[in-house]
């Protein structure tokens, strides 16, 4: 099997807790991607038992949360994030098969916890000459393994080749030194921990494209409620914010950058007809802002 | 540098330097009548320092207990030397924390006890609420409020910069208090999220936090224990949110 052939379907490397998954989004940026399939219910059985509406998590819809990295294969290489520390051995072969031989010039790093720079040390001991990119602001890099990093702040580019890519003002995040990537050739967004889905593994939605998952029954009601519940789990802050004053920054962000394609963490990445899933992102967002939060004060 | 904050209460840790100051990088030790509990366990930049810390505090006595604040290595990082010198201590996280991913995999998953908020446990003399961590940057994070002492560890909470390395002191007297300037450099860099939100909304319930409970300490993990002025405090940390928001609007 070649990288390329992972237009087409799931290479996988590992199993269970630590299996890695690789689809070729484009021939040269490629999702590398953990989700735990069907140890799924095991392992989230509590983790949505808090919503307000956990009831419509514990029954017939089972769902997984992916853990990914994306690779840009140019005349450089760039790594955006690592997965985690896991997730080592499968996450370091799946990168070498994306690879093929070639080297790795950057391992970009959206945050600094585990799941997104986790294996930097382990990626910088096989290429040690990748540079480590990081947000420009203010943090001891050192804490979090990220020695020796070059930081970037908001319009600074790398070019690769063919491909470039642009530092983004991060906008909805939970770590403070975050950022966000937008590569220019594509049009691809990487978000992190922002607009994302859930997917079922029951309807084999695992390492599919969210465009694939739609002809499995996904619909934009439920990607409404996706975005709204992962919104209200990793943004407990909505709870003081104004609505309105989100979705005025999303509309500019997809005015700013012409998005086609939208990568986030963890999420199934949408490769066609982006334009088309931002409404649904946006009355998400709105909806997490407006849902009560119950905080134990 | 250990230092006694109060009652059975102890700071231990090290500072970093960063482009805005010194940060503290601490671990707080309760010796609960020779039970003793860890509130995070440092970096692992600092292992061996943090280690010798532990030893000299803790002596033949076995930790029973640590309680993570959240996993980012700054907290977490040092778990490794923990786990190897007390392989049976027991982890308690935050039920948003998904520990087979999100902590560094030492220990079986079983010795993780993931807790909703609102949780209390009996530790001996004392009991240990968990409950939301209101200014954090993991999702899965909380705060840890200790009945005995009255401290509520904030995690990256009400965390600060310090001018110098040697400045881990316990902040007990009106000569060292902290000021909304240090609170806001701070802030500002640890919680982005502040640009969106209505100062006076997470102000409300901040102030909720500490007048449904007794807190005679703050005990933030990048800033030495507050021991004195809580309540001047908590207004400086407040002013300061609302400062960095302002600051986004200029």
């Amino acid at each position: 099997m070649t990288p390329q052939d992972t237009l087409k379907e799931a290479k996988v490397f590992g199993e269970g807790l630590e299996r890695v998954a690789v689809r070729a989004i484009t021939p040269n940026i490629f999702w590398l991607t953990h989700c735990l399939g069907d140890l799924a219910e095991e392992y989230y059985k509590e983790y949505f038992a808090v919503l307000p509406n956990a009831e419509d998590y514990a029954g017939d819809r089972i769902v997984d949360y992916p853990f990914s990295s994306f690779l840009i294969v140019d005349e450089k290489s760039l790594l955006i994030d690592t997965c985690g520390p896991k997730q080592k051995d499968a996450f370091l072969d799946a990168v070498q098969f994306c690879l093929d031989g070639r080297q790795l010039d950057y391992i970009w790093i959206s945050h600094v916890e585990l799941p997104h720079a986790g294996n930097t040390g382990s990626l910088k001991r096989i290429w040690p000459d990748a540079q480590v990119v990081t947000v420009a602001g203010g943090e001891n890099y050192d804490l979090h393994g990220l020695e020796n990093a070059m930081t970037a702040a908001p319009g600074d580019v790398i070019e690769l080749g063919a491909h470039s890519v642009e530092m983004v003002d991060a906008l909805f995040v939970d770590h403070g030194l975050s950022q966000w990537l937008f590569e220019r050739k594509t049009g691809m967004m990487f978000t992190a921990d922002w607009a994302h889905n859930l997917h079922e593994p029951a309807k084999c939605h695992c390492f599919k494209f969210l465009d694939e998952m739609l002809d499995t029954g996904y619909d934009a009601a439920t990607h409404i409620e996706d975005i709204k519940v992962n919104a209200w789990y990793q943004f407990p802050w909505l709870a003081w914010c104004d609505a309105d004053i989100l979705c005025e920054a999303i509309d500019d962000l997809f005015e700013q950058y012409d998005v086609q394609i939208l990568a986030p963490s963890h999420g199934n990445p949408i490769r066609k007809d982006f334009k088309t899933f931002i409404p649904a992102i946006r009355d998400g967002m709105r909806m997490a802002a407006e849902m009560p939060f119950s905080h134990v004060l | 540098m250990i230092q006694h904050i109060t009652d059975d209460l102890y700071q231990i840790g090290e500072h970093v330097q960063t482009e805005h100051g010194f940060e503290a990088v601490l671990t707080y030790v309760i010796l609960n009548d020779g039970n003793p509990i860890l509130i995070d366990c440092g970096s692992h930049i600092h292992r061996d320092s943090v280690m010798a810390q532990l030893n000299e505090l803790l002596g033949e006595a076995i930790p029973e207990y640590l309680l993570l604040t959240h996993s980012e290595l700054p907290h977490a990082g040092n778990i490794a030397s923990v786990a190897e010198k007390w392989p049976n201590i027991k982890v308690i996280v935050s039920n948003v924390m998904l520990p087979y991913i999100e902590v560094l995999p030492v220990l079986p998953l079983k010795q993780i006890t993931q807790v909703v908020p609102g949780t209390k446990i009996e530790l001996k003399s004392r009991t240990v609420e968990f409950v939301d961590a209101l200014l954090k940057d993991q999702p899965g994070s909380h705060w840890i409020h200790d009945s005995r002492t009255g401290t509520l560890f904030t995690g990256d909470g009400f965390g600060y910069m310090t001018d110098s390395a040697g400045s881990q002191t316990v902040i007990n007297g009106s000569a060292n208090e902290v000021s909304q300037t240090a609170f806001e450099v701070y802030h500002k860099i640890a919680f982005r999220f502040l640009r969106w939100i209505k100062p006076e909304r997470i102000a409300e319930d901040l102030r909720k936090m500490f007048t449904k409970r007794n807190v005679q300490v703050i005990a933030p993990i990048h800033g030495n224990a507050i021991t004195v002025n809580i309540t001047g405090h908590l207004d400086r940390a407040i002013a300061a949110l609302a400062a960095v928001n302002a600051s986004y609007k200029k």
